[in-house]
């Protein structure tokens, strides 16, 4: 008995043991070997092509390419399946495809697949995110295999940027995505998928077929799926992963004083503050303008992101980027909380006025932009109530119906393809509820005008308006990766979509 | 032996309709949750068109009876479905690899916890009111007190942070198992001993003392016994009973409750897993872990009431004249 609980006791001991003393140190020699990267990220939700909903851009833009890519130094675009576009009208473009190009189960790409992807996006089964963008498609002729004509409806001079949102990648014509798309998902790009295990990781290995040999130069991307980012900052930290996208700026902060990482802004996104024109109290232009004037930009800058105003965050009142070249420099309006009160008094509401003010809680940069509004307007009297809820109940109960929003918007390369889903009096995603008639005729002359300098001046009108009596405060808060310093030449344009292939590690 | 059997298929009937009831409850919970499925699996480019043919497409227009009886006939068979996300991949892939995981930290957590607590416990009660037990009781309710995120937050900073002896999150490197990573376990395991010490070993104390002060006792120690014969042969047999009801009790939760632990060191189990189904709002996924995580413990609970009707003949001679 004495000697059985003796052993009894010596398992228990020996079990705790062997756990601490299992594992070891395999992924550091492996990685001695072969230039890998790896990547926290979110967990995936839909990855297949057209239903992607633009998370977990590592995966697929490393899977899968484009026509063509936003070259993230010069804003310019560059070729990649295409190896040139020309139209004169607008109206008919030439596609010239890259030959030699192959997908990873080895079919050769030409001009079938491209009319195959964008014949795809009217495919009602499919249920395509960007079936209205392209619905504008009169007809696709294949000239030659590499060589494809594609007529529009209507002239649209900057419709080659459509083929820049991350849903447009070239897909192979004899590939089943309907039933692989998510499991095995298959393209050109420069790394293929080696391994998935749902929920939990994936291994992608370079492509060695790839039609530039000097490209890719990692050898392996391995992407953790992680639900929660303060264990991807944890990763991190203790050197499990080399990048950790969608960072908030208080992780910026505690991050500044680890000598071994950085966190880098590779572009900005908007955070539209709609004040809708369709519903009280904002339907009344004074009242927009009340708001507008207890801003103070520096203040948000500061209490939003920590950060100096135009130093990663931005601040205006139209719907285009401050660096985007279409801007047009306008004069911050100063914060005159009198001229605010006199402006509310002028509208009918001298005691102030109460709002419901909704935004997703969990999305980066809204609580806290929310909060920030509620105070620096309140002195003027307007009594924000504040509605946070989760980005899924905010999209699919709230958005589109408050009074007043604050949402998440990327920025598009082409802003006349924004300006028509969230300006035009008939826009489906009009969520500030603007109904200016000279808005209308002036996203419609922007999207058809071939001239660039007249384009620019229209541009210019519409921003006048904007600032006027336009319907929106647009902050433009920055994306943050948080990177180790190993890792060089990280690049991710304002598609959103990273560059990994470019990517390399010292 | 007859009156066990009866309370054995007693118990087992009972069981069933418990996993009935509440796969029913279960589905309708998830049904209930606001927000629109397709619409935030689309995200905000979401169009009309888009949002009605990945509902057709994932049976999501058929009534709500319909589907669920469709759900409940598939788990009879085996077959809980598709994750919402994964077109071609089952769950059963997904998540009894997860189970596997949570299997293996509930056992290193049990075989640190169980006789840490118990020989705690037990010197706590023998030694009652003195030092001894005044330092293990003020422990004990150190530890309950902590909730688990604070404690792992705590072991992370010294073992992993300062003293680097253990990896600093549960990360399992692609193309290995967790046999091979078996050191990602022990923090994880530790913030669960705390949590579970105090309980355990509380529990233990109190019913030492009060068995160390029966008059069976006091009659063996009177006969000139051994204390160490008396406590160990006599004492602990008995003052064991409580604390494998609520051991048992807590096996459930040491199976599939770890969302909190599992979560913070990124320990990929079944409670992880759940977070990131209900934020991801993956239906099915969310219905097949809760299901599970409900089974564990209606089986866990059964088991440990029959443990207790076999340990104790007067509940089960109760039992078997019902």
């Amino acid at each position: 008995m004495n000697k059985r609980t003796l052993f009894a006791a010596l398992c228990l001991l020996l079990l705790p043991a062997s756990l601490i003393f299992a594992g070891g140190d395999k992924e550091s020699s492996q990685d001695v070997e072969e230039k890998v990267v790896r990547v926290a990220s979110q967990v995936p939700g839909l990855i297949t092509p057209g239903s992607w909903d633009g998370q977990v851009f590592s995966l697929n833009s490393s899977i899968y390419e484009y026509l063509v890519e936003i070259n993230p130094e010069t804003g310019e675009l560059d070729p990649v399946l295409a190896t040139s576009w020309e139209t004169s009208d607008g109206k008919s473009w030439i596609f010239t495809l890259r030959e030699g190009v192959t997908f990873h189960d080895g079919s050769t790409f030409d001009a079938e697949d491209l009319k195959f992807t964008i014949e795809r996006t009217q495919d009602p089964a499919v249920g395509h995110l960007k079936k209205n963008d392209f619905a504008i498609v009169e007809s696709i002729n294949i000239i030659d295999p590499y060589k494809v004509e594609i007529k529009l409806k209507e002239s649209r001079p900057t419709f080659i940027y459509l083929m820049t949102d991350y849903n447009m990648m070239m897909l192979s014509s004899d590939y089943d995505y309907a039933s692989k798309g998510e499991s095995k998902p298959m393209g050109t790009g420069p790394f293929k998928m080696e391994q998935l295990i749902p929920k939990e990781s994936a291994l992608l290995v370079k492509n060695t077929e790839y039609w530039d040999p000097a490209l890719p130069k990692l050898d392996k991307i391995i992407i953790y799926f992680v639900p929660d980012i303060e264990a991807s900052i944890s990763m991190l930290e203790a050197d499990r992963v080399d990048i950790v996208p969608f960072v908030t700026p208080v992780i910026k902060n505690r991050l500044a004083s680890n000598g071994d990482l950085s966190v880098i802004a590779p572009y900005q996104e908007h955070r539209f503050i709609s004040l809708v024109q369709g519903m009280e109290p904002f339907d009344d232009n004074r009242v927009r303008l009340a708001f507008k004037y207890t801003m103070d930009p520096e203040v948000i800058a500061k209490s939003v992101a920590q950060m100096e105003l135009n130093e990663g965050i931005f601040y205006n009142e139209v719907p285009v980027m401050n660096n985007q070249a279409e801007y047009l420099d306008l004069p911050l309006r100063e914060r005159n909380i009198e001229k605010a009160k006199e402006l509310l008094t002028q509208a009918g509401y001298p005691d102030g006025v109460t709002v419901d003010l909704y935004f997703a809680s969990d999305h980066p940069f809204g609580k806290e932009l929310a909060q920030t509004i509620k105070e620096l307007s309140a002195p003027a009297g307007f009594n924000l109530e504040l509605k946070g809820y989760t980005r899924d109940i905010y999209l699919s109960q709230y958005w589109l119906k408050a009074p007043m929003c604050i949402t998440g918007w990327g920025a598009r390369a082409d802003i006349s393809m924004l300006l028509n889903y969230a300006f035009r009096s008939d826009a489906s995603w009009n969520e500030s509820h603007i109904n200016i008639p000279e808005v209308d005729v002036l996203i419609d002359k922007i999207r058809s005008e071939v001239d660039p300098d007249v384009r620019l001046g229209y541009y210019h009108e519409l921003q006048k308006i904007f600032y006027d009596e336009g319907t929106i405060i647009n902050v433009q808060v920055p994306y943050l990766v948080a990177v180790n310093n190993r890792v060089v030449n990280y690049r991710q344009p304002i598609s959103m979509l990273p560059q990994y292939k470019y990517m390399d590690i010292k | 032996m007859n009156n066990f059997i009866q309370i054995i298929i007693r118990k087992v009937g009972s069981l069933l309709a418990t996993l009935l009831v509440m796969s029913f409850i279960i589905f309708m919970l998830v049904e209930i949750m606001p927000g629109d499925v397709a619409q935030m699996i689309l995200g905000q480019s979401a169009t009309e068109e888009s949002v009605a043919a990945l509902r057709e497409s994932r049976g999501l227009n058929d009534p709500v009876l319909v589907r669920y009886g469709r759900w409940v006939v598939n788990v009879i068979q085996g077959d809980l479905g598709e994750s919402i996300y994964m077109q071609g991949v089952t769950i059963n892939s997904i998540l009894w690899r997860r189970v596997g995981h949570s299997l293996i930290l509930a056992f290193a957590a049990f075989i640190l916890f169980v006789p840490l607590s118990i020989f705690f416990g037990v010197l706590a009660g023998v030694k009652e009111k003195t030092v001894t037990d005044s330092i293990i009781s003020f422990f004990g309710l150190a530890t309950m007190a902590l909730p688990e995120f604070v404690s792992g937050v705590f072991l992370i900073s010294i073992f992993a942070v300062q003293m680097k002896v253990f990896p600093i999150v549960s990360v399992i490197p692609i193309g290995e198992s967790l046999f091979e990573n078996l050191d990602i376990v022990i923090l994880p395991a530790l913030s669960i001993t705390f949590v579970m010490f105090g309980y355990i070993s509380r529990m233990q104390r109190s019913s030492m003392i009060i068995v160390m002060n029966s008059d069976y006792i006091r009659a063996a120690t009177l006969k000139g016994m051994p204390r160490r014969y008396v406590i160990f042969r006599h004492a602990l047999k008995n003052a064991l009973l409580p604390t494998i009801t609520i051991i048992g009790m807590n096996m459930g939760w040491l199976f599939g409750g770890l969302i909190v632990v599992e979560t913070l060191f990124g320990f990929p189990g079944m409670g992880s897993l759940l977070m990131t189904a209900i934020k991801t709002r993956d239906v099915p996924l969310i219905e097949a872990c809760v299901l599970l995580i409900t089974v564990i413990y209606s089986v866990s609970t059964m088991i440990t009431d029959l443990l207790y009707s076999y340990l104790n003949p007067r509940v089960r001679f109760a039992g078997g004249q019902r």
